[in-house]
């Protein structure tokens, strides 16, 4: 069997391409112990490509190298078969030593025994050391079936919340109902984890506290300077409304009516600032000036209410607008979609100013004339440059007229990157090639073959196929 | 082409399992800078030589294979086929091996000795 040659003839390669650049190394003042790095960090990739058993021990020097050859010689199905690299020391012993990790034995703790019943014949303390060490892994590493409830996805990738569920696991073992306030507390900071995957969350968490505090402000504003204990209760009245919906949202999620209410509500609030000016706003504008625009829509919130009372006309009307929402309750609603409405016709009025002056066409008509410009250009642009470019592409399809190759050159070219990577794949010298009509014949020496994850060599090989 | 400018011997198979990891591993040994890459290509130029002989002279298995030609080409004196559906027989048809298609990439005997 080719295979089993293979790892003694690697082996034998290592050897000698080590010991051939030694000289190398050391006229480069290398030191020795790179060289051994070289040949461990060697082995060790040819290992983990796992396509024949290879017999290197750690330290491989020819004589004792020898033995294991003889041993690589002999065909092994089971060791073959085994994924690591097996020491050379004995062959029954590496297949008692390789099997545990591979296969996961069953755990049984008598260890010693088990491994005795496997077949190995020598000194039974070293091979009892040697099981229970490397049961353990297996043990620990392996399924590890549900020991620990709360530990067992330890090595799973971390999701949102988690550490959190365990915790709340934890506590509540161990303190049982106690504990139950704090899991609950844990509970609800895991959902509001868990909704964060909005984008919009974030920024209402930190949003809501400014924008509290800042209708605290107005409050005692409103409060001192008009002295009306009535008018605060509308305002009152209108901030409740706000606030819940609000607290809905920060809780449950992005809601699909939200973002288009923000911006009616931004467009309403925009328009009415550069609009009107009020005393009890003043304060607020110069805040809104200095702060950030996201920011300056919670600032700007609070007084929402009363600039509708402006759509009403004079300073003075703070009382007549929250009047007349506290009449109606919902009609605020009413007043912001007529004034967006307005907004929006206005806006609509200058695109169509500017579309008129050409600046904005639609996207079809714009795309339209630019096409046509840069070919006429491209067209222009390829006569100047003269035929060579038409001539070289007419080469190029003379090329691809006359073979059937060309066809599947593309798929040829991934065929080959495949063959590679899958490492189907044979490297030899010919000595002779020979065709009649569609059969060929060839004879192929000194070859390394690599197929289906295994590895062959041959000292001669012939091949007949048929195109 | 296959050959290496300062000997004999192809570099073919450098190409293999044995020269990837032997490059791969002299790579990690350039990339920590404990040696030149000049140092590396004395390696490989060993290499091709060393696995050229151990090939011809320890090796002594035999391998028929068959199947259908999807692809040959014939450049600067390389053979490079490309073949569907075979079947390796090791030793005599004792040990058969499929595969849906392999990839021979195979030099000039002769050429070795001529130069």
């Amino acid at each position: 069997m080719s295979n089993a040659n293979v790892g003694g003839v690697y082996d034998h390669i290592i050897q000698e391409v080590i010991n051939a650049v030694r000289v190398d190394f050391e006229e480069n003042g290398v030191d020795d112990g790179v060289l051994e790095e070289l040949k461990k960090g060697w082995q060790h990739k040819l290992s983990q490509l796992n396509v024949a058993q290879f017999p290197w021990d750690p330290k491989p020097e020819p004589t004792p190298a020898a033995p294991p050859l003889a041993s690589a010689n002999v065909p092994q199905p089971a060791a073959a078969a085994a994924a690591a690299p097996a020491p050379p020391a004995a062959s029954t012993y590496t297949q008692s030593t390789l099997s545990p990790p591979t296969h996961g034995q069953p755990l049984s703790l008598p260890a010693g025994r088990n491994q005795n019943s496997n077949g190995v014949k020598s000194d039974p303390r070293i091979v009892k050391n040697e099981p229970v060490i490397k049961q353990e892994p297996g043990l620990n590493g392996g399924p590890a079936p549900a020991l620990h409830p709360g530990y067992s996805a330890a090595s799973a990738p971390p999701r949102p919340g988690m550490a959190a569920q365990r915790a709340a696991l934890a506590l509540e073992s161990q303190y049982g109902e106690r504990a139950a306030a704090s899991i609950s507390a844990i509970h609800s900071g895991m959902a509001m984890e868990l909704n964060q995957g909005g984008q919009q969350q974030p920024q209402q968490i930190q949003q809501q506290h400014p924008q509290q505090q800042q209708q605290q402000h107005l409050q005692q504003h409103l409060q001192q300077q008009h002295h009306v204990q009535q008018q605060q209760q509308h305002v009152q009245h209108q901030q409740h409304p706000q606030q819940h919906p609000q607290q809905q949202q920060f809780q449950q999620g992005p809601r699909p009516g939200q973002v288009p209410q923000q911006m009616t509500q931004q467009q309403y609030r925009q328009g009415i600032a550069s609009q009107q000016q009020l005393q009890a706003q003043q304060r607020l504008q110069a805040q809104q000036a200095q702060a950030q625009q996201a920011q300056a829509q919670q600032q700007l919130r609070p007084p929402n209410g009363l600039p509708a009372a402006q759509v009403d006309g004079a300073g003075d009307a703070y009382d007549g607008v929250l009047m007349w929402r506290g009449a109606d309750g919902r009609p605020v609603e009413m007043g912001r979609v007529e004034i967006d409405n307005l907004l929006h016709a206005q806006m609509a009025a200058r695109a169509k100013q500017m579309e008129g002056g050409g600046l904005m066409l639609p996207l079809k008509q714009a795309t339209k004339v630019r096409s046509v410009a840069s070919k006429k250009r491209s067209a222009g642009g390829a006569q100047m440059d003269g035929g060579d470019d038409d001539l070289k592409e007419e080469e190029l399809d003379n090329d691809a007229i006359n073979s059937d190759l060309d066809d599947s050159e593309d798929p040829n070219d991934d065929d080959e990157d495949d063959d590679e990577s899958m490492g189907h794949m044979m490297l030899c010298m010919y000595d002779k090639v020979q065709r009649v009509k569609n059969k060929w014949k060839c004879t192929l020496k000194d070859g390394v073959l690599t197929v289906n994850g295994r590895e062959y060599v041959f000292h001669k090989a012939t091949g007949e196929y048929e195109w | 082409m296959a050959t290496n400018s300062t000997n004999n011997f192809y570099d073919l198979y450098r190409h293999g399992s044995l020269g990837m990891t032997l490059t791969d591993a002299l790579d990690d040994l350039i990339g920590a800078e404990r040696i030149d890459p000049q140092l590396a290509m004395k390696v490989l130029t060993q290499f091709d030589r060393i696995v050229a002989e151990a090939l011809a002279e320890k090796v002594k298995s035999r391998l028929t294979f068959k199947g259908s030609l999807d692809t040959y080409r014939f450049c600067d004196e390389v053979w490079t086929f490309l073949i569907k559906n075979v079947t390796f027989k090791m030793d005599n048809g004792s040990h058969t091996v499929q595969a849906d298609k392999v990839k021979i990439v195979s030099c000039s005997a002769k050429r070795t000795d001529d130069k």
